[in-house]
């Protein structure tokens, strides 16, 4: 299907803005690559705006947002890469290829950059699996998906995050994460800084696949969307896996000067990129670029979104030995072009100038100043009758797919790869990673759409807060973090004001406990053309954190009988926005308070107690309670306890809300030394108590009105089987 | 009066769309090996079906409607072709 | 003594096995380029893990045909010891190294997690440092590791003592008679599907590994 006039998206102050910058009519290619930049996903002009509040550096910060991945310091000659990406519209239609296609592409960010990606995450929202035919063959797939592409290229994915809601049945939500390990002596940047270099694009061919891609992310999802085939790409994980390895090894003979990811807009943003960033231009050949369909047009392969594709910035003289290296990994490498000195993209065919525009023009949309406006948000005010039988509340909580546990998944996950997984999926709070310089990283990912949904500002303070407890709870340090948002259509004032106000949660919070951003994605339009429904508020938080001992590593595992177990924290009377109001579909009205203040002193309270060596078991307590995480304790170790919350610092409150609310600032420990514990605590002026003993085969919870006592096997049951049985009855 | 068909349904991606399998196929052993005489490869799924129809018409739209509706492909990736077996 | 790990275009666990060979083993390792695996003067050679040209065909049908099988079979008629780890024993089989077939996971799944192993019989070059009957523990990550054979074979493998592990306890793939590894006649051809580079360090989970790697040593 030849593109012969193009679908543009820019408006028309858009299009005016340009001829009046051009002085000129651009003609219908020139128009398509501009269209193809200038869209939401490659220009982030609605966004740009809002996320200046994110603070951005720090002493081990080398590079931040705005290039391909951020770039984290760890000592040694050592840096990590970090990056997150999105393919929410490819895989609500094709969930297989849409999520591994989703790896495909984050993979390419890191690789750029001249590190090796050794480490992924997948943050997952899919529609309620309990009613829905659909979501549960979206979930398979996506599942699937990324377990063949990850494991394929030799990547471990060692940790995620699922959600479940109606919301997301039709827009379902697939983040991955990506970690990158190199030598800051060997780090790349994707600018074109030397005229004379080549420019090289290598990897799989340019075809009419994925036209429009990035486009088709800045709309909405079209009730016929099973038609647009050709936004769909095929993954190809082999192809990916040579160009890891033949990438890395032309940076290692220091051939490469730069490195470009080609991903939303293909050519069209790459070259337009490249030449920004390096202050410079670049001439393209259009002959040369390798390409799978003999009859497309100009348009068609300058902004095809083909896979497996990159640019190679090669420096001058260097182009044989590349062609070498690529020819052993048997990875299509072909010259293009050339770095220029003048300002500006030009494509050359057979010699003839058919494009050229100024580069700094073309890399740069102009901003979008969107309007936002508080919206009215239906609220429930219902409560919950509180319940008199605690075990089956227990059992239904942790029998919910939201709460239950993700074994199903993860066992798809060859999250082992690599000989570098010190604690794997489902053994704690995060994953965390060996380095070679003898420290340790620990990763993870989060979100709660049902707290953004009820108060995007404190609500994403609240994930992130919650992601960095999850760091600490292993025993690290966070020092650095990726946002990723995730709204519907920012037309609508009242879901770019959710956006706004869920960015600047998340800043006000980095800033409290002096987390910089390294980087991170805006992913607009996850909204359904024909009911109009937008998905929940869905901003994701990914942490990284460092530790610098082995003996500091921690897992949630009940160890040793007589251990005596610690609540951190205060449990206050909100279940708002919780798992257990999630279960009675109910919403609440407001999420959880959230005192940065006191988080980052309970935070740094916790880490000196595991790094004193006080500490034997930690958990972060927050979805689904302190319920739910004694359960996960005691399944772990294969342990029961006997708990008395009566004790612990709280306000009078129901049986349910005390076992199930989610405040912030929580942990629950596990140590032989509760007066050490609880003396550090105090001087930090963080509430604690102890509340009860590790041992035995059940789990006992004695609190105001009731108590619960409850076999681990049967707990077990509930836990660990739901994916499967919900999947497959 | 139904009788039994022998319905083949073969599942492959669609012709615009790349087949790494094929392609590896025939770039890293058929090629290799000396048989420059093959052009091209593409790989796909054959599922065998045996079906209660009035017809061959009748079995054929069975096994059509059988896939759309329960996504035994993909329309979005996939192209299927549907042969009833006398 | 000198080892060779062979890389495969898509190998993933070829790092892996030369760290833990070189690192933990101290031994003289490196890892070939398989179009570079040229000569059998090694004294052992490694077939490792991973998606060698995607798993596409089948897996392991591919690499088979690869330049490199001629000198890994020069070698194990040898008699020198050449193990096949996950997708290494793919390969050997598809190059009639060994026999048999390995299919998909009965759950149709990618299956990664830690097993427990018996070893069914020391004579082979790397079980001869373990006794026999032991249990020993190690990760298996895979898709296609589901051993197949008609009865004969099997009857024939077990008598003939070929079979050298078996999984205990729980089947994870639904491999015939539990089966994780084989060898060929002779004993020097192992071909095993959990991974034993991913179990030679306390902190990853367990060293048992090493001791398969070890034996390669007291069988020479």
């Amino acid at each position: 299907m030849l593109v012969n006039h193009f679908e543009t998206i820019l408006t028309p102050e858009e299009m005016q803005y340009a001829r009046q910058r051009l002085n000129r009519e651009p003609n219908p290619l020139e128009w398509s690559m501009i269209d193809a930049e200038w869209n939401e996903h490659c220009s982030y002009k609605s966004s740009r705006p809002v996320l200046t509040q994110l603070p951005t550096s720090s002493p081990r910060v080398l590079i931040g947002p705005g290039y391909d991945s951020g770039v984290v310091d760890v000592g040694d000659g050592y840096v990590l890469t970090l990056h997150i990406e999105s393919h929410n519209h490819p895989s609500a239609i094709d969930p297989y290829g849409g999520a591994a296609t989703g790896i495909g592409g984050v993979i390419r960010d890191i690789l750029c950059m001249g590190t090796r990606p050794i480490a992924l995450m997948d943050g997952l929202r899919f529609g309620d699996i309990t009613k829905s035919e659909h979501s549960k063959w979206i979930m398979k797939n996506v599942v699937r998906g990324i377990a063949d592409y990850g494991n394929c290229i030799g990547v471990p994915t060692v940790a995620g995050e699922v959600e479940f809601d109606q919301c997301f049945e039709r827009n379902c939500l697939v983040d991955v994460a990506c970690l990158g390990l190199g030598r800051k002596s060997d780090l790349l940047l994707a600018q074109a800084t030397h005229p004379g270099d080549s420019i090289y694009l290598i990897g799989g061919s340019t075809g009419r696949d994925g036209i429009h891609g990035a486009t088709f992310a800045s709309k909405r999802l079209a009730a016929d969307a099973e038609g647009e085939r050709s936004a769909v790409q095929i993954p190809d994980p082999f192809t990916k896996k040579l160009i890891i390895e033949a990438t890395l090894e032309a940076n290692r003979a220091k051939i490469i000067r730069g490195c470009k990811d080609l991903g939303g807009g293909g050519l069209a943003t790459g070259l337009s990129e490249i030449a920004d960033k390096g202050n410079t231009g670049v001439e393209v050949y259009l002959e040369k670029i390798p390409i799978r369909e003999v009859d497309m047009n100009s348009i068609e392969v300058l902004i095809s979104e083909s896979q497996e594709r990159m640019l190679c910035i090669v420096r001058a003289g260097s182009d044989a030995l590349l062609e070498g290296i690529m020819r052993k990994y048997e990875v299509t490498a072909a010259r293009i072009g050339k770095v220029i000195s003048t300002g500006v993209v030009t494509v050359l065919q057979f010699g003839n100038t058919i494009a050229s525009l100024p580069t700094s023009f073309l890399a740069n949309a102009p901003i979008i100043n969107r309007k936002s406006r508080n919206p009215k948000v239906t609220k429930d005010e219902l409560h919950i009758k509180p319940p008199t039988d605690m075990v089956k509340a227990l059992l239904e909580l942790i029998a919910s797919p939201s709460i239950a546990s993700k074994e199903w998944i993860f066992r798809q996950y060859d999250h082992e790869v690599g000989i570098n997984t010190i604690a794997k999926p489902g053994e704690a709070d995060a994953a965390v990673l060996k380095l070679p310089n003898g420290k340790f990283a620990a990763i993870k990912l989060d979100g709660n759409s049902s707290f953004c949904n009820l108060d995007p500002y404190l609500g994403s303070a609240s994930v992130l807060a919650e992601c960095c407890r999850n760091i600490v709870a292993v025993g690290a340090e966070p020092i650095a973090m990726l946002d990723h948002c995730q709204f519907g259509d920012p037309n609508d004032e009242e879901i770019f004001w959710s956006f706004s106000m869920a960015v600047k949660g998340m800043a006000d919070f980095a800033r409290a406990i002096a987390l910089p951003c390294v980087g991170g994605k805006v992913s607009f339009y996850n909204q359904d053309e024909e009911n109009g429904k937008a998905i929940k508020s869905s901003p994701i938080a990914v942490v990284l954190g460092l530790i610098e001992n082995t003996e500091h590593i921690t897992r949630i595992r009940f160890n040793e009988d007589g251990e005596t177990i610690i609540m951190v924290g205060k449990t206050m009377a909100e279940l708002g926005g919780s798992e257990y109001y999630h279960t009675h579909d109910l919403t609440g009205t407001i999420p959880p308070a959230l005192d940065f203040e006191l988080e980052r002193r309970t935070q740094s309270a916790v880490l000196e107690c595991i790094r004193r060596g006080f500490v034997t078991a930690c958990h972060d307590c927050s979805k689904g309670g302190i319920g739910v995480a004694l359960v996960e304790m005691a399944l772990s170790g294969d342990k029961g306890a006997s708990v008395d919350l009566a004790k612990m610092p709280s306000d009078e409150m129901s049986d349910d809300e005390l076992l199930f609310s989610e405040s912030n600032s929580r942990f629950i420990l596990t140590t032989r030394k509760p007066n050490v514990v609880l003396e550090i605590l105090s001087k930090e002026m963080v509430p604690g108590e102890a509340i009860g003993i590790v041992g035995g085969d059940s789990l006992e919870i004695v609190m105001r009105r009731n108590k619960l006592d409850c076999k681990l096997d049967i707990l077990r049951d509930a836990y660990t089987n739901t994916l499967e049985r919900v999947l497959y009855h | 009066m139904n009788q039994l068909f022998s319905v083949e349904i073969i599942i492959s991606n669609k012709p615009q769309a790349r087949d790494p399998e094929g392609e590896t196929i025939i770039r890293d052993l058929v090629h290799k090996t000396g048989y420059e005489s093959v052009k091209e490869i593409r790989t796909g799924k054959l599922l065998t079906i045996q079906i209660d129809a009035s017809s061959q018409e009748d079995a054929r739209d069975r096994a059509l409607l059988m896939c759309n509706d329960l996504r035994l492909y993909n329309p979005v990736a996939h192209s299927i072709s549907v042969r009833v077996r006398s | 003594m000198r080892v060779a790990v062979i890389q495969f275009p898509g190998s993933n666990c070829d790092h892996d096995a030369l760290q833990v060979l070189t690192n933990n083993l101290k031994l003289e390792s490196k890892l070939i380029w398989h179009n570079d695996f040229n000569d059998s003067s090694w004294d052992a050679v490694i077939l490792p893990g991973g998606f060698s040209f995607g798993d596409h065909l089948r897996a392991g049908a591919i690499a088979a045909h690869s330049s490199a099988i001629k000198n890994v079979r020069k070698m194990a008629n040898d008699g020198k010891p050449v193990l096949g780890i996950c997708n290494g024993f793919q390969i050997l089989i598809e190059a009639g190294l060994l026999p048999g077939a390995l299919l998909r996971n009965a759950c149709l799944k990618f299956v990664c997690k830690w097993t427990n192993l018996r070893i069914e019989t020391s004579h082979s070059a790397f079980t001869c440092a373990l006794d026999t009957n032991s249990t020993i523990r190690m990760p298996i990550a895979h898709n296609e590791g589901r051993f197949f054979a008609d009865e004969d074979l099997l009857n024939h493998l077990t008598t003939e003592g070929r079979v050298v592990m078996t999984y205990s306890g729980e089947n994870p793939t639904g491999t015939l008679r539990g089966i994780a590894a084989i060898s060929n006649e002779g004993g020097n051809v192992v071909g095993m599907m959990p991974h034993p580079e991913r179990a030679s360090d306390a902190t990853l989970g367990g060293t048992d590994g090493l001791k398969v790697f070890g034996s390669m040593l007291k069988w020479s």
